[in-house]
């Protein structure tokens, strides 16, 4: 079938948006925006300075305390406007993000939706944060009250895997709580955020209160190190997280990183196969494996796992692999060549180590794209726990088929992970089901459900090295996150 | 003859485009018919069932935006596209009963394309499920209508 149309060819070079202006960065370092499912070249993005990222925080703290002053309605008023307008530009934001991400057209509308989310949430924040109070609280005559206030600047450094979704579990909380804030979008998909900035800047917001600032490392050290900016939000692999964390923290900045993942999903003797097959199929395969609440590990559990590899291979070959554009593609590629070439390595490494290649997307090819960062899904059979393709993150769409005798003993292999973002188990059994989310060490549990992606009202992070921090994104962890509380002990004579 | 492009259903996204097909088919049937001098009679019947169809493209529209939840974007192989194939090329010269039996045919088809989309989208994309059930209800009134001509 025909494709859907792109929005545009050339998305030329980008500019950075500071203080409601749209500024060209005046650094000679530049990075191509590539399409990964044709190759070609769509736009450039520059690597901004320490300089043009220090005037973006000045402008947000400049903005910041007439943004604080005002009501609480009137910003949430500015979130609705921003939701209308994201909704009559939805199409547009979907297809943007297929082409410079490559996830499916369907992905990409099911990320807006949730994108949509985040601002409708946030657009609650009247009663989102309501402090509050206790007559005769502290004494007799003497109330005591706790006020819920915001910070200042806060800012995000953003992946490449969720280009619209993840800047949007942080920014319109720390914007509707009335802090002023900084989003670095990744460098290789920095067009959807930008089409959103657009909206964002037509919305109403005052200049300063949303800056997006394009670049790389000297863009993020100035954030994580200015005195001005009093915290940050970061999602991405587990080292750089863990670094965030700590050289945020030595600034004596509020941090939320998350980090990687080595999801596990379990299925018992007594699940439902064929459900349990077709839901997997959209964790393993969805997003072509770049999830960090993606599949990586399939853990069989008993005598079913005969079985039920012969359903997941027949599933698996189902697949439809493409550019994102032709809606009837069920997976597209992985973000770059060497993201392509890091999961083949694994692939390689597994196969060494004794595992069995059944179904090899290796040396895949989509005719017409093979520019295309493309890899198969691929299975790998005979998987044990310490083969290196069990323990490391892959980040594609790459499944890991381990027999296992008990659910005990998947639950211990699974928290001898370093990573604790998600696990799934797929049983019939509401004990079964209950033992598992009782004793699982991870922070996303999905029962039945392969995807474990937290809804914009509840919290989302991992646990262990997938997350340093204590409060989540998303939801009232957001609130409490980019806010304080300040107590007033109020005595009249 | 209104040109139609009806994909492979494999995702939630291209039975939507599928079904956005038939009713830009239906609706560019009845508007043809609509025009046709010897089917005078039921030219009225058939200008309402044209906009009635291109409403349905605005729901499912609608449906696509707002009812998806990636959540659980499950691959689909059930529904064959051609097993839901309409003739979107209206003969000329054809009376309102010849007429009425030429359109009754595409909206039996496509209530048979709903009620089994439905029935698949139950268990991925519940939300999406009751549109489906809904138009497939209304293509079988509709049949009905035309069936009284």
């Amino acid at each position: 079938m025909a494709l859907l149309s792109e929005v545009k060819k050339d998305y030329g070079r980008l500019q950075n948006f500071v203080n409601g202006e749209w500024i060209d960065s005046t650094s000679s370092k530049v990075l191509d925006i590539e399409n990964p499912s044709t190759g070609g070249i769509i736009g450039k993005v520059p690597m901004s300075t320490a300089d043009e990222t220090k005037a973006a925080i000045e402008a947000a703290h400049e903005a910041w305390w007439a943004w604080r002053e005002t009501p609480p309605i009137t910003r949430a008023r500015v979130m609705f406007k921003l939701k209308e307008l994201m909704e009559q530009n939805f199409e547009n934001v979907a297809r943007i993000m297929v082409q410079e991400q490559g996830k499916t057209i369907d992905e990409a509308r099911g990320e807006t939706r949730r994108t949509i989310e985040n601002v409708e949430v946030a657009a609650g924040i009247p009663s989102l944060m309501m402090g509050y109070n206790l007559e005769d609280g502290a004494a007799e005559g003497i109330d005591e009250d706790a006020v819920i206030s915001p910070l200042g600047v806060f800012g995000a450094i953003c992946p490449f895997n969720f280009p619209a979704m993840i800047p949007f579990w942080f920014w319109p909380y720390a914007v509707a709580t009335g802090n002023c804030y900084i989003v670095k979008p990744s460098s290789q998909v920095p067009l959807t955020m930008n089409y959103l900035t657009k909206l964002i800047e037509q919305a109403g917001f005052p200049p300063g209160v949303l800056n997006v600032v394009n670049g790389s490392h000297e863009v993020s050290d100035t954030m994580m190190e200015h005195p001005k900016v009093k915290g940050i939000s970061f999602v991405g692999s587990s080292p750089v997280a863990k670094y965030i964390y700590k050289h945020s923290a030595e600034n004596g900045k509020r941090v939320q990183a998350q980090g990687g993942a080595k999801n596990s999903l379990v299925v018992m003797p007594d699940a439902n196969l064929d459900r349990t097959v077709s839901n997997m199929l959209a964790s393993y395969y969805g997003c072509a494996g770049q999830r960090c609440l993606a599949g990586s590990n399939l853990i069989a559990v008993g005598n079913i796992a005969d079985t039920l590899l012969k359903k997941w291979i027949e599933g698996t070959k189902k697949i439809k692999m493409g550019y994102g554009l032709d809606e009837s593609v069920n997976m597209g590629p992985v973000i770059s060549a060497k993201a392509k070439k890091k999961a083949l390595d694994y692939i390689d490494g597994a196969e060494k180590q004794g595992a069995k290649v059944i179904v090899d997307g290796r040396k895949a090819v989509v005719p017409g794209y093979e520019k295309g960062h493309f890899i198969g899904p691929t299975v790998l059979d005979q998987v044990t726990p310490d083969m290196t393709i069990a323990k490391e993150e892959v980040f594609a769409p790459v499944v890991s088929y381990i027999r296992m005798e008990s659910m005990d003993e998947a639950i211990e292999f699974i928290h001898k992970s370093p990573f604790g973002n998600a696990a799934s188990v797929y049983t019939q059994s509401g004990k079964t089901a209950r033992d598992f989310r009782y004793r699982c060490q991870c922070g996303n549990i999905g029962i039945n459900v392969g995807i474990v992606a937290a809804m914009a009202y509840f919290p989302f992070a991992g646990y262990k090295d997938s997350f340093f921090g204590d409060l989540h994104g998303q939801g009232q962890d957001a609130i409490k996150f980019f806010t304080d509380r300040k107590v007033v002990i109020t005595r009249w004579f | 003859m209104v040109e139609c492009d009806f994909p492979e259903c494999t995702t939630f996204g291209s039975v939507i485009r599928f079904a956005l097909e038939l009713e830009k088919g239906a609706a560019g049937v009845y508007d043809e018919l609509s025009k046709e001098p010897k089917a005078a009679s039921a030219a009225e019947v058939f200008r309402t069932l044209s906009s009635v169809h291109k409403k349905r493209g605005e729901l499912l529209e609608f449906t696509r935006r707002e009812k998806l939840n990636e959540m659980i974007l499950e691959p689909i192989s059930e529904l064959k596209r051609e097993n839901y194939l309409i003739d979107t090329k209206t003969p000329m010269g054809l009376d309102a009963k010849a007429a009425a039996r030429f359109a009754s045919k595409i909206e039996e088809t496509s209530a048979r394309f709903y009620a089994d989309s439905a029935r698949i989208a139950k268990n991925l994309m519940a939300e999406a499920a009751r549109t489906m059930e809904r138009l497939g209800k209304e293509n079988m009134a509709n049949k009905a209508k035309l069936e009284a001509l």
